[in-house]
């Protein structure tokens, strides 16, 4: 589902981010990537969604090359990727029913078929009765379930998400792990960067390590640490 | 889908203004007092020219007749005079009238003049449409058969045509500069509309936006404002225009004022919902093309 072939990111300035990276991710695999602040993490879930393109090397997603992707076929591979972040980013202006079938409105999905895909998608993560409600008046947690109902509605290939407790409690944080893994049980191929330790050491999936742009561990049932 | 992209740029155009209606406000309110000022120079220009144009009708041209002259090549002589290029008007002055005019100029002492036999000849009397026409319409009547002498304010019409080209140039120097700074402001009030909204369009483009579903709903606000924008800047110059002219017409009747034609007021709305709509919509698709490329 996912390759990373000697990929090297070193942005303006000459910062690098990463350095001769190669990856392998299986469609339906559970992936979180670890590591301190700066070791390469962000930039690896950018080149994932095509917000970055690596300076050398090749980056493969569902089958399509994205070093070599056009400009205008971005919308269509981002369509099949579901992106979650630590700010939400949800559009403060529409309510969370908005929020979640602007996904879909994006795809030239019609409304009645939109409105039940979004009704379903929020009674699955416990949100239903607030679909009228405006970002601004919901807890963290809860704009973090609605990015998350945003990215799923559509039933992405992938879901990535960079740092998505990083502004929540443990509890919390716990809900919306769980989230994803359910996504992954139907399938969708999940990779997370994180810091959330216990949830990593809890959860015992494959863990990727990176440190200074380079990985330094890869392992199946991992922990945080070694 | 086709169907799907234009419903969907409609109904999020009605509802973003709406959502935005703030800015929205703002940046149309901006737009029309632009435009105002805009229209305000445009008819500031016109009523100059209008003024120029008036007062230079008033130089008039006066070709002196023989005495001989025979009635059919006096009227044979004003034909070829209307004929001419620049002439705005030819009158024919008879001996007897031109003899009635001094009589009238003399008034209670009129009396001296009874008893005198008709010492004036014919005139015509020509006007013309701009001053700088003048010399060139004197020459022609200097050709003409029949004419003995030919009197007209040299130095008035060299000086009105050369301070005619200078308002000219200034009035239309001032519309294009007042025209630019609304292009600027509207361009500018548009690029902080979009500024203030380029978190939400980075959001549409990460869920897999395509540039027309994100340009599209912006591009027709812009539009719809412009359009806005310029009747309000539209009917609030001419409004106020209307109510300027009635009552300076009445307070002040000698004073030559423009009185707009349909076709006048057409124009300058025109030329102020064009200029916000074209404004409006480049500053929109300007601007955008910076944050798309994400």
């Amino acid at each position: 589902m996912i390759q990373l072939r000697d990929v090297t990111k070193e942005y303006p300035g000459g910062m690098l981010a990463l350095s001769h990276v190669n990856l392998d991710i299986r469609k339906g695999e559970f992936v979180f990537i670890v590591g301190h602040s700066g070791a390469g993490k962000s930039t690896l879930i950018k080149l994932l969604y095509r917000e970055e393109v690596p300076t050398e090397g090749r980056v493969f997603v569902a089958g399509k090359d994205l070093t070599r992707m056009r400009r205008r076929e971005v919308p269509f591979l981002r369509r099949r990727i579901g992106v979650v972040f630590q700010d939400f980013k949800l559009l403060p202006d529409r309510t969370v029913a908005e929020n979640v079938e602007f996904a879909l409105r994006v795809t030239g999905y019609n409304g009645r078929d939109a409105k039940r895909a979004v009704a379903q998608v929020l009674s699955m993560v416990g949100l239903k009765h607030r679909a009228g409600a405006y970002p601004g008046e919901l807890s963290g947690g809860e704009q973090q379930r609605v990015a998350i109902a945003r990215s799923l509605v559509r039933n992405p290939d992938i879901l990535i998400a960079d740092e998505p407790t990083g502004n929540l409690d443990p509890d919390t944080s716990m809900e919306i792990f769980r989230l994803m893994e359910r996504a992954n049980r139907y399938g969708t191929t999940v990779v997370v960067a994180t810091h959330a330790r216990h949830i990593v050491d809890s959860m015992r999936k494959r863990v990727i390590e990176l440190r200074n742009g380079t990985v330094v561990r890869d392992v199946r049932r991992g922990a945080y640490d070694d | 889908m086709r169907y799907t992209l234009v419903g969907y740029v409609f109904s999020e155009t009605h509802k973003s203004i709406w959502r935005n209606r703030m800015s929205s406000f703002l940046s149309c309110g901006t737009t029309a007092l632009a435009l105002f000022l805009l229209g305000v120079a445009i008819i500031i220009s016109l009523n100059l020219d209008y003024i120029f144009t008036d007062v230079e009708r008033q130089l008039e041209i006066q070709a002196y007749l023989k005495m001989e002259t025979p009635d059919e090549e006096a009227a044979a002589l004003v034909k070829m005079c209307e004929g001419m290029d620049g002439v705005a008007g030819v009158r024919f002055v008879s001996k007897d009238e031109a003899f009635e005019e001094l009589r009238q100029m003399f008034q209670d002492k009129a009396a001296v003049l009874e008893g005198i036999e008709n010492p004036l000849p014919a005139s015509i009397r020509i006007t013309t449409l701009r001053a700088e026409d003048v010399p060139k319409v004197v020459e022609q009547v200097k050709e003409l058969p029949w004419i003995d002498d030919v009197i007209y304010q040299e130095e008035a019409s060299r000086n009105l045509a050369v301070l005619g080209r200078v308002t000219q140039a200034l009035s239309l120097g001032g519309t294009v500069v007042v025209g630019l700074v609304a292009v600027t402001v509207i361009g500018n009030t548009t690029r902080m509309t979009i500024e203030a909204r380029r978190h939400e369009i980075a959001i549409m483009k990460l869920v897999g936006a395509t540039d027309g579903f994100v340009v599209g709903p912006f591009v027709l606000t812009g539009i719809v404002l412009g359009i806005l924008g310029g009747l309000l800047g539209a009917g609030l110059c001419l409004g106020l225009y209307n109510y300027l002219t009635e009552s300076l017409g009445k307070v002040l009747p000698f004073i030559p004022i423009l009185s707009l034609s349909r076709e006048a007021i057409l124009n300058i709305t025109g030329i102020l919902v064009l200029t916000g709509v074209a404004v409006g919509t480049l500053g929109a698709a300007l601007s955008l093309r910076r944050h798309l490329d994400v």
